[in-house]
């Protein structure tokens, strides 16, 4: 059984890599470069997907929450808590290839605009998700105070969204003239950014879910919250 | 209907009592504002560049430091004695002490406002005089999102028995659409010499109504004696 479970999953992340190839092909030898940005507009093929799946990631964080509370079963904490480990690395990632972006396009690697401040506020959120976990000892009360805190993040976020709206002087470019080659790229994108990070959440599931096993039959690692 | 309210009204009177009677929270809370206020003043130096956004920014740092400690200490008051135990056997609803815990907690932060604002105001000679209605508005509102949000994981991490920095951690992200929203709308207000109005009263509403929901929905779950 865990034989072929690990055959799965090793096809599965040469599948998402092979996509990552390919992606990555297409926005080198495919994609034309942007007039006004050059090469660095590039960036956006995976910021734009990642951003998404960072959101994606946050609602597997709330659904994994409800489902502890209603259920009180850890798995749905084990759940959750994958989820936020996925959300806070995809975060990183939007944050970082913004301020590439951000300094190629306007020559500062931050300015407090409204798009930039909203992935910096829900990076937040989940950052303290995950900081907060391992300082509460009790498993069931971990995974509570995570399962409110995971309920109410997500909540959270589109009242983040619309007072990150308040701030003022956006710059962030709202749409991208894009020609068909550049949107197929994207979609293409889409594709391993998706892929990687449905694979980073079972991961941590699964690595969760070993260390739960082995902290019942006695083996007490502290790397289990 | 009149049973909830009297319920709400006497959890609340028991807690007022018990402040009154100590003065421990308010004394402890109203001090850490006014050094808070103290460290930024000197901090900012004694020219007075802060103008109308910088006032509501120290003043949220006051009120959100002081507020965490405050809505530390009502709940810590309930694990006295098993004072919780008794409480959850009493024949009321837990949104109904939810609500006593929320309005009791509210009381303790207006009390705040009201010493540390006044102190603010003298020593960085804000002027709140274009629209001081507008102003109280903007924070009460703030203050009961806030305090729903406080009073909600104050009791979910009541019985892990390390809150100090944990609960700020918490409340704090979640909390920054409100300072957000609350600082553009007095910027409109003060600067702009807007009405009180639009987007950003909005989202404080929105917040207020969201949170206060889902807290009463919740809290069921999370009390523990």
């Amino acid at each position: 059984m865990l034989e072929i479970s690990r055959k799965a999953s090793a096809a599965y992340w040469m599948a998402a890599l092979a996509a990552l190839a390919g992606a990555v092909a297409m926005l080198i030898y495919y994609t034309p470069v942007e007039e006004t940005m050059g090469p660095i507009q590039k960036v956006f093929y995976l910021h734009l997907p990642a951003a998404i799946n960072t959101l994606l990631a946050g609602a597997a964080v709330f659904a994994g929450s409800v489902g502890y509370l209603w259920r009180r079963d850890l798995r749905w904490d084990d759940l959750a808590a994958a989820a936020a480990d996925a959300a806070v690395i995809l975060g990183l990632v939007v944050l970082l290839t913004g301020m590439v972006w951000a300094h190629s396009a306007w020559g500062v690697w931050w300015t407090w605009s409204p798009r930039l401040t909203f992935t910096f506020m829900l990076w937040l959120l989940y950052v303290v998700y995950v900081l907060i976990r391992p300082s509460i000892e009790s498993a069931d009360r971990r995974a509570l105070v995570s399962a409110v805190y995971g309920i109410v993040a997500f909540l959270d976020v589109p009242l983040v969204y619309l007072s990150a709206y308040l701030m003022p002087q956006d710059i962030h470019p709202t749409s991208i003239n894009m020609v068909g080659s550049m949107k197929l790229t994207l979609a293409a994108w889409f594709v391993p950014v998706g892929l990687i990070s449905a694979g980073l959440v079972v991961a941590r599931y699964r690595a969760r879910r070993r260390a739960r096993t082995q902290e019942t039959v006695g083996c007490r690692r502290p790397a289990c919250a | 209907m009149t049973t909830v309210l009297r319920q709400v009204a006497l959890l609340t009177m028991k807690d007022l009592r018990i402040e009154a009677r100590g003065r421990q929270t308010i004394s402890l809370v109203a001090v850490l504002g006014t050094l808070i206020i103290a460290v930024l003043g000197l901090g900012l130096g004694p020219e007075g560049r802060v103008g109308g956004a910088g006032a509501t920014a120290i003043l949220w740092v006051a009120y959100l430091f002081g507020g965490v400690l405050s809505f530390e200490k009502t709940m810590a008051v309930e694990r006295e004695e098993a004072a919780m135990a008794a409480l959850l056997l009493a024949p009321v609803d837990r949104g109904v002490i939810y609500l006593g815990k929320l309005i009791g907690n509210l009381a303790l932060m207006l009390a705040l406002a009201a010493v540390i604002t006044p102190v603010a105001v003298l020593l960085f000679g804000f002027d709140l005089s274009a629209a001081p209605l507008a102003f109280a508005a903007v924070m009460v509102i703030s203050m009961i999102g806030f305090a729903a949000v406080g009073t909600l994981f104050a009791a979910a991490v009541a019985s892990t028995r390390l809150q100090g920095g944990l609960l700020a951690l918490l409340v704090f992200p979640v909390s920054l659409p409100l300072v957000v929203a609350s600082t553009q709308v007095l910027v409109s207000v003060f600067r702009d010499g807007e009405p009180l109005g639009g987007l950003g009263l909005a989202v404080l509403v929105a917040f207020d109504a969201v949170f206060l929901v889902t807290s009463w929905l919740v809290f069921e779950c999370i009390l523990e004696p």
